[in-house]
């Protein structure tokens, strides 16, 4: 057995897939998944824009502390973080390579460190808030901010059919293999063998592409007969769909005291 | 119990790109609490005319539409698809499709909440406890079975509280034992909440067993609507449609094609055949215990075989236990279990495509584990369940000739273009060569995907559930198109939960329940052993059932070994 053949026994399609859907729909249990969805992104978009306003690697490295403890709380997906981690690693590297090469010193890299943080701490938030809100209730809080009902059906739909396309996907990939002929000579690093499955990779999203498409139109004449579009021009509906959102005591409070922490820090 | 719901008159309709009318001059009136399926081949006009029912056409498939369609009294023209979607729920063939939330709450209460009902979180609840489902709702979609999904866009239908519902073919999408469980909750809501019914069915036993009345339709036309009984008598009027009435009703009448009645049911035709004397089969040796004259050579060998997998709580999921078997060269075996019990599993297992985690299985002396599926793939052929997933080019030859064009060089393939030639002519499909395999029938596909198979040249080819989801006369094609198979592969298995095509097809049967081989052994053997089927949920052919009851030693297997072996009774009636 070559290595490639190992690593892609451990990370292939099906533990992707779920690692997904449970990102998604996973965690009902954290105290972030249990306030409103429409505060959590209020919230998100605080700490998304607050660290571009900041050069001090102090205050920076304190806000950043502080999305930190979030995410830990919010139990974030592992495979999500690691993904993380490594991209910010690999960033680092980079730049100290690249620092070294074109005779840069320190002072480079550590103003790149600086932007390096800036993002990291976006992508924990992010991480930290779209864990815990699953799609339906995003859809829900972008609806009620008077997002087209067309585009919050479109993401809460789009996360319905993701295993029925993975699955569908999966099919078709063996399809290709069962029929197909991997090279006999691996390569260096079975690079030859790795290309072949790039190749059907990709070609394999052309049948799934035309068959989605026969389907979609069972979808369209039961969304009308379901009354979609019905209640697409109809705000007393939208009324009744969100009338679960509330924002309730607990909501203020997580959306008050992250806003007096980052006010502390900033005058700090 | 006369009061019509339905009242059609005139209704003529042309799809925009055809020059043919789909329906022509349909007159037809439903009744209040009826139980109505519609039968006729494809192509008759059966889901044009419900279209019209539901009102999706004229309202949202255009088309030349004339006549009128009244719906409770209003005509469909002048009722919005919102208002009328709420008098008639129609429940898709590709129900799949038609759930569209992430969970069976939000997909049952989406109906309810889009019209504006304030109760509709009741609506749902109340829908699902009609369906005795209540257990599903806080299940995702997705993880759901074909059956309980089947259920859950029945549950949508019915939480808006329509008058009438509308299935297009359930059963063909269905193995036979969920199709009997949605057949049964259809009567109750027929019989105890006076919910008229309508289903476009092929399987003429479930309409004997369920409904009230049929409509037989024929190019575009509504030939007649009568009770269940005279419409399945009728013999004459179905088979020349190429619809066939229950296998004890075809074998009644193929032995005396003038009586006035024949039975529907095997108790009927138990007592129908009671005077009847049965013959003894004509080669006495040949009672099925299949010819073991050549020496066995193993072509498939599974050890101690399992398999688990994770699932999105965290828990493992069994999927094969410890499955031990051989399987010789030139056996036609059947692995017949219902959905979930493995089938599919255990065959892409011998394909390589998916290893054990557990014990070894062997094709031909080589250990599937250490071998990748492509290099398996020039002894063994899979056949998917939905021939869509095999269309990886845009034209059927392509697909046909993929295999041997990755294994030759481009100088060689004039001559493989003959052999190619060859297999297309004889699997019919000269004309649809050039066709992209999306744009064919259901029936055609199969030829397809099995012509695909073929070409391959394997020792042993794997059919996933062949003849699913196919209306009887594509069935019936398939069931053709595997005599076929017999000259070119040495080795066939199939995966499948139509008895009757294990019974006809098969000398082997392998019974699989809860990932497991509950029983192993020739084809007659296993038919013959009624508690074994019963407790795998199996529903033997009613031809096996009615030779087993009339004491007809060795048992039939087919509908032409019964009437070959039962002498003619015109003198007695039901």
């Amino acid at each position: 057995m070559n290595p490639f053949k190992g690593m892609l026994d451990k990370i292939n399609v099906e533990s992707v897939e779920l690692e997904l859907m449970r990102t998604a729909y996973g965690s009902t249990t954290t105290l972030l998944s249990k306030l409103d969805p429409r505060i959590l992104m209020v919230w998100y978009l605080i700490f998304a824009f607050a660290p571009w306003f900041f050069f001090d690697s102090a205050k920076l490295l304190s806000i950043f502390a502080f999305v930190t403890v979030i995410t830990a709380i919010s139990k974030a997906n592992k495979l999500v973080l690691f993904l993380l981690c490594l991209g910010i690693i690999g960033q680092m590297a980079c730049y100290a390579i690249v620092a070294y090469f074109l005779g840069g010193n320190m002072a480079a890299l550590a103003a790149l460190l600086t932007l390096t943080l800036k993002l990291a701490t976006i992508s924990l938030a992010s991480i930290a808030v779209f864990s815990n809100i699953d799609p339906e209730r995003f859809s829900d809080a972008l609806l009620s901010f008077g997002a087209p009902a067309q585009l919050a059906f479109s993401i809460s739909y789009g996360y319905r059919v993701i295993p029925v396309m993975v699955e569908e996907y999966k099919d078709i990939m063996l399809s290709f293999r069962l029929r197909g002929h991997a090279p006999s000579k691996k390569g260096f690093l079975s690079w030859r063998y790795a290309y072949y499955l790039l190749k059907i990779a990709v070609l394999a999203f052309y049948p799934l592409i035309l068959n989605t498409a026969k389907r979609i139109r069972t979808t369209i004449e039961a969304l009308e007969t379901k009354g979609f579009s019905y209640a697409m021009n109809n705000n007393d509906v939208k009324r009744l769909k969100l009338s679960y959102l509330k924002i309730k005591a607990a909501d203020i409070i997580f959306l008050l005291v992250s806003i007096l922490i980052l006010i502390a820090i900033i005058l700090i | 119990m006369s009061e019509s719901i339905i009242r059609i008159e005139g209704l003529s309709f042309v799809y925009p790109a055809n020059e043919r009318p789909s329906l022509d001059n349909i007159d037809l009136e439903i009744n209040k609490g009826d139980f109505v399926s519609i039968i006729g081949g494809n192509g008759s006009g059966k889901t044009t005319l419900c279209k019209c029912i539901n009102g999706i056409i004229p309202h949202f498939i255009a088309g030349d539409f004339y006549g009128e369609v009244k719906v409770c009294g209003v005509d469909t023209l002048d009722m919005p698809v919102s208002t009328l979607a709420q008098r008639v729920s129609y429940i898709y063939q590709d129900f799949e499709s038609q759930l569209v939330r992430p969970t069976v709450l939000d997909d049952v209460t989406f109906g309810p909440l889009n019209f504006g009902m304030k109760d509709y979180h009741q609506k749902g609840m109340e829908a699902l406890r009609m369906l005795d489902i209540e257990g599903l709702k806080d299940r995702f979609i997705w993880e759901l079975s074909g059956g309980q999904k089947h259920l859950t866009a029945l549950a949508g239908a019915l939480s808006v509280k329509p008058d009438i519902i509308i299935i297009d073919e359930p059963a063909a999408q269905l193995d036979p034992y969920n199709a009997v469980a949605i057949y049964r909750r259809l009567k109750i809501l027929n019989e105890s909440f006076g919910i008229t019914v309508i289903t476009i069915e092929h399987n003429t036993e479930l309409i004997a067993e369920y409904c009230n009345s049929v409509i037989l339709m024929d190019a575009g036309r509504a030939v007649w609507i009568k009770p269940v009984r005279d419409a399945l008598n009728a013999v004459n009027d179905l088979v020349k449609r190429n619809i066939y009435p229950p296998q004890v009703s075809q074998a009644a009448w193929r032995i005396s094609p003038n009586m006035p009645s024949y039975p529907l049911t095997v108790g009927e035709a138990e007592k129908y055949f009671a005077a009847a004397r049965i013959q003894c089969p004509v080669e006495s040796n040949d009672c099925g215990l299949g010819d073991d004259a050549h020496m066995p050579h193993p072509a498939i060998e599974f050890k101690d075989v399992s398999l688990w997998f994770r699932s999105l709580t965290e828990t493992t999921k069994n999927v094969l236990k410890d499955i031990s078997l051989s399987i010789n060269e030139g056996e036609n075996v059947a692995i017949v279990g219902n959905n979930g019990a493995g089938k599919s599993t255990l065959l892409k297992m011998i394909t390589g495509v998916i290893k054990p985690k557990g014990g070894h299985i062997t094709v031909y002396g080589t250990e599937t584990a250490e071998i990748m599926p492509e290099e398996l793939s020039s002894t063994v052929a899979y056949i998917y369940q939905n021939p869509e997933e095999m269309f990886i080019e845009d034209s059927i030859r392509k697909d046909i000739s993929y295999f041997l064009k990755t294994r030759h060089k481009a100088h060689e393939y004039e001559v493989l273009d003959y052999f190619i030639n060859d297999i297309i002519k004889s699997f019919g499909l000269e004309d649809l060569q050039h066709k992209d395999g999306r744009m064919l029938s259901g029936g055609q596909q199969r030829r397809a995907s099995l012509a695909i198979g073929v070409a391959m040249q394997p020792k042993i080819l794997l059919l996933d559930e062949p003849t699913g989801s196919l209306d009887i006369e594509s069935r019936r094609e398939m069931v053709n198109s595997l005599e076929l198979l017999k000259d070119r592969v040495k080795t066939v298995i199939i995966a499948t939960h139509d008895m009757s095509l294990a019974a006809e097809w098969a000398d082997r049967v392998i019974v699989m329940k809860d990932g497991r081989i509950i029983a192993d052994g020739d084809t007659r053997s296993i038919f013959d052993d009624i508690t074994l089927l019963d407790q795998c949920h199996l529903k033997p052919p009613q031809i096996v059932e009615l030779s087993k009851r009339l004491n007809m030693r060795p048992i039939a297997l087919s509908i032409d070994e019964f009437t070959s072996r039962i002498s003619s009774i015109d003198e007695v009636m039901i």
